[in-house]
């Protein structure tokens, strides 16, 4: 697209270490001018990481040898700018929590109990719940990446 | 590591390095420039400076 000869690769990682991985690959563009751009790390893809690069990423060369990077995804298109440009602008979470909505709690006290949406706060990203098994309604008030969407509204 | 709640540039300090805005430690999402001017998701973000960024800051 437009006047670069930059491709996006998507390059294998194990899980967990995607940030460690891409700070280890800018050090090592850096020194050696391998023509890697830029590094993407969106938070939603788990076990991968974006690399912008003007010469094909090939893992046979000693200087892409890194440790926990796993492999390049080789498929016929690649990936698109506007494809990769998704991950650039992440949507928050609330914007998907409904009032209504059955959640699960993720982390926390209530780790693993499940609760129903009674308010959200948009601009502070926080969420009241009630909690379903609960024998007395108690609200309870967490953070919007605290919680799992399980049913989008109660009937 | 900190990030800078306005440029979104990330810096161990209490302040960001280039704009002086206050950093916040709620963060996600990584992207590393090491090249500004060849990189076409520098531009779309106009990011001039090399650096760790994040994605999405609160």
């Amino acid at each position: 697209m437009e006047d670069t000869n930059n491709s996006i690769y998507a390059l294998k990682t194990s899980v967990g270490q995607e940030r460690n991985v891409a700070r280890l690959l800018s050090r090592k563009a850096q020194v050696s001018g391998i023509g890697i751009s830029a590094i993407l790390v969106p938070e939603s893809l788990k076990g991968y990481i974006l690399v912008e690069s003007s010469t094909k990423i090939d893992l046979r060369n000693p200087d892409l040898k890194v440790q926990h990077l796993r492999g390049v995804v080789e498929g016929k298109h690649g990936i698109t700018f506007e494809e990769a440009k998704r991950f650039l602008k992440p949507e928050p979470i609330i914007s998907s929590i409904q009032k209504g909505s059955i959640v699960e709690l993720i982390s926390g006290p209530f780790k693993g109990e499940r609760a129903k949406v009674v308010r959200i706060d948009e601009s502070r990203e926080e969420v009241v719940l009630e909690l379903i098994e609960a024998a007395v309604p108690i609200p309870v008030t967490v953070k919007a990446d605290q919680i799992r969407i399980i049913q989008k509204e109660a009937d | 590591m900190n990030a800078c709640t306005v440029c979104k540039r990330l810096t161990p300090k209490e302040r960001c390095d280039v704009c002086g805005n206050p950093t916040s430690s709620n963060w996600s999402g990584l992207l590393i420039i090491t090249d500004p001017e060849e990189s076409e998701l520098a531009k779309e973000l106009n990011i001039t400076i090399p650096g760790e960024y994040c994605l999405r800051v609160r």
